[in-house]
């Protein structure tokens, strides 16, 4: 009988230990994150790089001249869509229908439009990336530009801005909407039925963020803020024109698109015209244009540029 | 006895054995979601650049540094910094691993060992972006911001008070706070330059010309990160930092004072608190502030739950673009590898104000920023002006209505009472 309560409680032990030691275990491995993943500092670089940054940090020009050239020049092109292009499902409007439907059907979505009888692709957004010189119509006139929602659909999806210029949001609706702008100049405030509200966005973004309304989360805009007007978005045809833009230099051209399988949504061409224009892999292509030429670029737009 | 001594052994060896990877002094790691997101895809030698860069400029989590520029205080960081210990006169180092790291993480990433069961999840300090704080939305928060979150706990969160820690360490606290997310801050900036600024060039011979491969295409090498030997870089990445400073330095200048006049009530005068909390009644379910689409008809949070903050915003955009991964195999497989270490995305859930329990604080003036300014990071919008002198949606003593109908609202009784949603289901959507 004492035996076999002993052994009993030495069993108990056993389990206790066991226990304690799976526990310990978990805790352990807890320490250890699945995140842990990628590449850790080189101690030796590491120095390096702080002692470069500690030296001089004077910053400077940086050593090579950029060359710049005289007289402006204009570029305009049209983006046609090869192959067949989409149809656009209704939007999933599922509250406040007698305001975001007419006649109750949803608005169709707009993430690739193109044009039935041009081919034409809209809301393509191409814009230079860095400008050695800005023309006088390209700079910011201090003005104020539309920016307005209805039938809770932002009215321009893909909306270029020049810093400086002041947005008025508006909301034509009869609904109470929000207006939240992501990215470097994060807005996020509320629009009153009938009301409009300014805004003053400070800082370019390298590529569009989006604009979404929280509590009609299907509608969505994009919102492109750039330093100068050396920025289009594409027409319902597809077109587009950028004039004034400094001649005798290389410019580089960022081209995007919602829908583009490139990374960060930016439209990559492969086809010969764009091979020609030294298109690259992040969507971004090198023209160099003669005092007032006037070069027109007419972009086949193959659909595996959608992903499709 | 023997045995006893046995199982103890036993014990010591298994728990070294699976300790072993565990002992090693702890490293800040990389944002894998953004070195492997859809829009700035990093390739590995990029990766291991950007870590050497940001451990020039930032140090170790044992051993931190920062520039002069950034006019963080090394002493403070040393302080919150490494192991924790104290030293023979009983003053406290290494604060931040002792009282933060479990949920925020070695490198603030919010993915500490104990993260996981918390909801909300801890906050990411990475981007930089702060919920409750005195400032314009898009501004950072002041140090008393931090020193009151801090202090008080975020009520109804995980977060717990820290008031019993003496207030030199509450500083270093702030101070390392600021220090892991001015460093977040660089390394996604510092990706963003990589990407946009640097990438393949095309290799050229002593002529300039460019050197064909096979395919008689032109040869393509990556442009090193290397501010050591690029002065073009270094310039670059001083003004990156300085841009970043900036904005915890503008902080002083974004802070909402309200207007005197504009506060219409004496909390203590209860027939005016209540024509106050009346008129704010209106407008929380009026159409101008229209509070009621998010926090629901009946204040338990239930109206809008589609939405999502930045942080899972960020994971939600990451997990999409692997789910539709169609390109090189080899990057695909880290994409998931990522992709499955990632918490379950949630859904921003609007504050049920019937609880009484608001996590900005419990002061009117803490829900009357959360309404003039809106939560940063999050669906919740601002009343008033966006920035110093802009325009804003409701007046202040309108945002003071809605302040005083919110406090009055878990004492309310609720006419139609509805069943909130349960959180984070697949029902919300």
């Amino acid at each position: 009988m004492m035996v076999e309560q002993v052994t009993h409680v030495q069993t108990k032990l056993y389990f206790r230990y066991a226990g304690a030691a799976m526990l310990m275990g978990l805790m352990l491995m807890g320490c250890r994150r699945v995140t842990d993943l990628g590449p850790v500092a080189n101690a030796a670089a590491a120095a390096k790089a702080r002692e470069a940054l500690l030296g001089d940090s004077t910053g400077g020009e940086g050593g090579a001249t950029v060359v710049t050239g005289t007289g402006w020049a204009t570029l305009k092109g049209k983006f046609v869509f090869d192959g067949n292009p989409p149809t656009m499902p209704p939007y999933n409007v599922n509250k406040d229908m007698a305001a975001c439907t007419i006649n109750g059907k949803a608005p169709l979505q707009q993430t690739l439009l193109v044009d039935s009888a041009t081919k034409g692709i809209a809301n393509v957004a191409i814009f230079v990336r860095k400008a050695s010189r800005v023309h006088e119509s390209a700079q910011p006139k201090g003005e104020q530009v539309l920016f307005d929602q209805k039938e809770c659909v932002f009215l321009t999806h893909v909306f270029p801005f020049v810093l400086g210029n002041t947005m008025d949001i508006k909301n034509s609706d009869p609904v109470g909407h929000n207006t939240n702008i992501e990215g470097k100049n994060s807005f996020n405030q509320t629009i009153p039925v009938g009301e409009t509200i300014a805004f003053k966005p400070q800082k370019e973004e390298a590529v569009p963020v989006s604009v979404r309304c929280s509590i009609h989360p299907w509608m969505l805009a994009y919102f492109l803020p750039r330093e100068n007007g050396y920025v289009a978005v594409t027409t319902e045809e597809g077109s587009f024109e950028i004039a004034n833009l400094p001649a005798g230099e290389d410019l580089e051209f960022q081209v995007w698109h919602e829908s583009a399988a490139g990374p960060g949504s930016s439209l990559v061409l492969a086809t010969p015209e764009a091979k020609e224009l030294k298109w690259s892999k992040k969507g971004r292509f090198n023209v160099k244009l003669g005092e007032d030429e006037v070069k027109e670029l007419n972009l086949t737009v193959p659909s595996a540029a959608f992903g499709l | 006895m023997n045995r006893c001594l046995r199982s103890i052994c036993w014990l010591g060896c298994l728990a070294l054995l699976v300790a072993g990877c565990d002992f090693q002094t702890p490293q800040f790691h990389l944002n894998m979601v953004q070195m492997l997101s859809d829009a700035t895809p990093t390739p590995e030698p990029y990766q291991e650049q950007i870590a050497d860069v940001l451990g020039g400029m930032f140090g170790t989590p044992d051993e931190p540094f920062v520039l002069p520029e950034t006019g963080l205080d090394m002493r403070r960081l040393k302080m919150a910094a490494g192991p924790a210990w104290t030293d023979d006169k009983g003053a406290a180092f290494g604060l931040y691993r002792l009282h933060c790291s479990h949920c925020h993480g070695i490198d603030g990433d919010g993915q500490g060992p104990t993260a996981l069961f918390l909801n909300p999840y801890p906050r990411d300090y990475r981007q930089g972006v702060y919920k409750f704080k005195s400032t314009y939305n898009p501004a950072k928060p002041t140090d008393e911001d931090l020193h009151r979150v801090l202090v008080n706990g975020i009520p109804g969160s995980a977060m717990p008070s820290f008031s019993l820690l003496a207030s030199a360490e509450i500083e270093a606290l702030v101070e390392y706070v600021k220090y892991l997310s001015m460093r977040g801050q660089m390394e996604t900036a510092l990706t963003n330059y990589v990407y946009n600024d640097l990438g393949e060039e095309e290799v050229t011979d002593e002529n300039g010309d460019p050197v064909l491969d096979e395919e008689g295409e032109p040869k393509m090498k990556l442009i090193p990160l290397d501010p050591e030997n690029d002065e073009e870089q270094r310039a670059a990445i001083t003004e990156i930092l300085a841009e970043i400073v900036e904005g915890w330095n503008e902080v002083n200048e974004q802070i909402i004072v309200p207007e005197e006049g504009a506060i219409p009530t004496d909390i203590h005068d209860k027939e005016a608190f209540a024509a106050s909390a009346a008129k704010g009644r209106e407008l929380f379910y009026g159409a101008r502030a229209n509070c009621m689409k998010c926090h629901g008809p009946t204040g338990l949070g239930d109206g809008q739950q589609d939405d999502y903050d930045i942080w899972n915003k960020a994971h939600l955009q990451f997990l999409d673009s692997v789910a539709d991964d169609s390109g090189d195999p080899q990057f695909a497989r880290e994409r998931e590898e990522v992709a499955a270490s990632l918490f379950p995305v949630r859904n921003a859930i609007p504050r049920n104000l019937r609880l009484g329990v608001f996590r900005g604080g419990n002061r009117r003036i803490d829900l009357f920023w959360r309404i003039y300014a809106g939560i940063a990071g999050t669906p919740m919008p601002g009343s008033g002006p966006a920035s110093p002198g802009a325009q804003g949606t409701l007046t202040e003593e309108e945002m003071w209505n809605i302040v005083d109908y919110v406090l009055s609202l878990p004492y309310e009784a609720a006419s139609q009472p509805q069943k909130a949603l349960p959180i984070n289901t697949e029902l919300v959507n």
